[in-house]
């Protein structure tokens, strides 16, 4: 292995005193050159600036990174010592209106403990260790650098790439849709809730039609959550499971989708005093209300799917008929029995007050719709 | 003697690799995961509990399912639910209340109505009737001539409580044409309150009785109980044990008419206790820990405070790791091994030895007789050397599942079981893993 490592490099002055550094290098080799400046304190004395690695994120980044054909687009900032040198590769001094030149970069790689090594790892150190860890051969990864003896610089830097605010959640599932690689396991769960959810906003038929608050639909009048949530439940524990699980031909999603606007389309005109205002008037559209009409959903449909699949509109408005007397969306007061009473808009979107409209509904819908099944097969069959 | 396995959603992961440590993106929990039926061919158990406190959670004690798997557990019923089919021999369910979850309350928080519904919506094969626990155990109140007063009227309320509760249980239950078997909950302070709400309840029709809050009973009082209870105990009449396995006591408690019992104690020791994780041949051994750093907390706070090194810790892991994997190839000694595991111990725990809470000793006991390599069941054949590890659910739980199986094979090698489950492949696995252990 030579004593130096000697990369093209570009060279770009950005501000007053301040030169930054730009070049390609293998990620496995960068731990041999640089470390990380853990954060500790001696004698009072705070040193370093980093925290330990985040040993979970490290293992969805190798994930990634083990994946056919992955792409690490942002570079890793390094902070170089003064041993580091920048040799441009012309010697004539550029002019005025040139801010930036090609040359070479040249960084020590004598084998040393960590605290002498010429490099400190500013930002970047979850994938570089992501790098290190995974079984690949090698992985070039940009870097930008900078020089300077002053650990001082170094901390300034770390902060300011490290207070930025995260992307808002909202705009991580309109995104999620359109992706295809490999996510972390967080967003990949959401992915398949997230497109039934921007279908169910867009789609001509569909009940929801421009009804979900989204990034880039702010007037919708129903949370992305409370969609998603009622989503996740379908697809993990009922209906859309279901048809899921049937396997489909070429559109996946369809069969689902049909369900879905039955459905929802049965509920619009079943309780159509209470569908499409403001949760503040309505608590239908609400967290609550949402999240408990799709466990009803789920119910309605392993009744119904015996003889139809997917049940029809009028179908799944007969069985939700008998509840409608109990609901009260917009106005009165909601008794759950055993002495719990809730007022139409004192109904939370906490999990205690989903939960226990939830309940409600859904043993409401057993006595009253599941322990007549004869009446609605009939209904079923006609 | 039948035994039920409670149920707290306890499931394994099919699809996670010990080596790499990860699992499929792609897995849906409890949906792709296995119950403990699902995992071993030859039987484990003869039916689980599930208890309403369990699946509905209450107070400050949540709930173990998801708003929709609860859903879809009264959807479908308990048989699907638990995937019962997968089962290679019969299992049967039974419900209860969960009496523990509510026992700080004055009152159950259920109505005989609500549990009449739970049961018959799960499709449970038995339904113990709502009951209240009763903490208070004082043998001082059978004496001749004791005060009415050394048992609080509080705790005598709960008594009546249960055996009202009880009567229209039973009532409802005929009413109602339900289909499960029910069975009356004895609840008591001392045997001779044991014996009389026994009577009671065979009086009101019950020929099943639970025995509940003997969880916290010494094997002694509890025995006590039986004597006293046999004493007014129909011939037809048999008895359950709520929560509470003495496995060397169980021959006796069959005599005095233990038909079934439920306990947990072999699957939460696997990762509860602090020594006694592994059954095997009437021994129990420790485990070897080798915590994952990020779920060690106290490790977490120095590694984040720099006092410890996160380079070294995660070294030291990979190393015990790595030692075990060779030492069950042969390629460690038990000394060599020891040596890693305890260095790395003395990072995490360093103060172990001082407290004389180091575990040189008890794992050189488990190396030494490395019982997992003369272990049949299908968890310490797949799994090696991982299922002795101390180290994450996959590994804990799997472990516990090991427990239950061994459990279960002492009952009907001590001929308490019903039938014989075992006899025709018992040889045939005996020799698989005696090649096992010597290849």
């Amino acid at each position: 292995m030579p004593k130096e490592l000697k990369l093209p490099a570009v060279e770009v002055r950005q501000s007053k005193g301040r030169t930054l550094y730009s070049f390609a290098v293998d990620g496995k080799l960068v731990h041999r050159f640089a470390t990380i400046s853990r954060v500790s304190r001696r004698e009072g004395q705070l040193h370093g600036y980093q925290r330990p690695e985040a040993l979970a994120h490290i293992e969805e980044i190798r994930n990634y990174l083990e994946s056919p054909s992955p792409m690490v687009p942002n570079a890793v900032i390094l902070a170089f010592d003064s041993r580091v040198r920048f040799k441009p590769a012309e010697t004539k001094p550029p002019s005025k209106e040139v801010y930036s030149r090609p040359g070479t970069i040249i960084i020590p790689m004598e084998e040393q403990p960590d605290e002498d090594k010429p490099g400190f790892i500013v930002d970047g150190q979850q994938r570089l260790a992501a790098i290190r860890d995974a079984a690949i051969d090698s992985f070039p990864i940009c870097v930008t650098a900078f020089i300077t003896d002053d650990i001082g610089q170094q901390a300034e830097q770390f902060m300011l790439v490290n207070s930025t605010k995260p992307l808002s959640k909202a705009l991580l599932y309109e995104l999620l849709p359109q992706t295809r690689a490999q996510l972390p396991s967080s967003l990949s769960r959401r992915r398949l809730p997230a497109q039934l959810m921007v279908r169910l906003n867009q789609d001509e038929r569909s009940p929801l039609k421009e009804m979900i608050q989204t990034a880039t639909h702010p007037t919708g009048i129903i949370k992305d959550n409370s969609i998603l949530k009622m989503l996740e439940h379908s697809l993990i524990d009922g209906a859309l499971y279901e048809v899921r699980k049937r396997g489909n031909t070429e559109d996946g999603l369809e069969p689902m989708m049909e369900l879905l606007r039955n459905y929802w389309t049965a509920v619009s005109q079943v309780f159509k005093e209470a569908w499409g205002k403001p949760p503040k008037k309505s608590r239908l559209m609400h967290g609550a209300g949402i999240i408990s009409m799709g466990l009803i959903m789920d119910d309605a449909s392993a009744l119904l799917m015996e003889t139809a699949r997917p049940p029809t509109v009028q179908q799944y408005a007969a069985a939700l008929q008998p509840l409608e007397k109990l609901c009260h969306w917009t106005s009165g007061t909601w008794d759950f029995g055993n002495g719990r009473t809730r007022k139409w808009n004192e109904l939370q979107n906490t999990p205690k007050d989903i939960d226990l409209l939830a309940r409600y509904l859904t043993d409401q819908y057993r006595s009253l719709v599941k322990d007549r099944p004869q009446k609605l097969r009939r209904v079923a069959q006609r | 003697m039948k035994f039920f396995l409670p149920d707290s959603q306890d499931l394994v992961d099919p699809s996670f690799d010990f080596e790499l440590e990860r699992r499929s993106m792609t897995r849906q929990r409890q949906r792709d995961d296995l119950y403990a039926h699902e995992v071993f061919s030859t039987p484990a158990f003869d039916g689980l509990l599930v208890s309403k406190g369990i699946v509905d959670g209450f107070g400050v004690l949540g709930s173990r399912y998801t708003l929709s798997q609860r859903r879809r557990l009264q959807r479908d019923g308990a048989p699907r639910f638990f995937r019962l089919d997968n089962a290679s021999y019969p299992l049967e369910i039974m419900g209860d209340c969960g009496a523990f979850t509510y026992v700080d309350e004055e009152e159950p928080p259920y109505s005989v109505d609500e549990v009449l519904a739970f049961y018959e919506s799960c499709r449970f094969h038995y339904g113990v009737s709502l009951d209240h626990v009763i903490l208070e155990f004082d043998p001082a109140a059978d004496a001749p001539g004791a005060e009415e007063d050394v048992i609080p009227p509080a705790i005598r309320a709960r008594q009546q409580l249960t055996l009202e509760r009880a009567r229209e249980f039973l009532r409802k239950h005929k009413a109602g044409g339900h289909c499960f078997k029910p069975l009356g909950v004895a609840q008591g302070w001392s045997p001779k309150s044991y014996a009389a709400a026994v009577k009671a309840l065979q009086k009101m029709g019950y020929d099943y009785i639970a025995l509940g809050g003997m969880v916290p009973l010494k094997t002694q009082e509890i025995r006590l109980c039986l004597e006293e209870i046999q004493a007014v105990r129909k011939p037809g009449t048999r008895l359950h044990l709520l929560g509470v396995t003495r496995p060397e006591h169980l021959q006796e408690f069959s005599r005095l008419g233990i038909a079934s019992f439920d306990s947990t104690s072999p699957l939460r020791q696997a990762f509860k206790d602090a020594r006694d994780n592994y059954y095997l041949d009437g021994h129990k051994y420790t485990a070897i820990r080798i915590p994952q750093i990020e779920g060690n907390p106290d490790l977490q706070k120095k590694i984040f405070a720099g006092q410890v090194s996160q380079e070294r810790a995660r070294q030291l892991e990979r190393e015990c790791l790595e030692s075990m994997r060779l030492f069950d190839q042969g390629r460690r000694t038990v000394r060599q091994t020891l040596e890693v595991l305890l260095e790395y111990e003395r990072l995490y725990d360093p103060d172990a030895k001082q407290k004389r809470n180091d575990h040189a000793a008890a794992y050189e006991q488990t190396l030494e007789n490395a019982p997992w390599r003369r272990c049949a069941c299908e968890v310490c054949g797949k799994l090696k050397h991982h299922v002795i590890l101390f180290r994450g659910a996959e590994r804990n739980r799997r472990r516990g599942f090991h427990n239950i199986w061994t459990l279960y094979r002492q009952m009907h090698e001590r001929g308490l079981g019903e039938g014989s489950p075992f006899q025709e492949e018992t040889g045939a696995r005996a020799r698989r893993a005696k090649a096992r252990a010597h290849g």
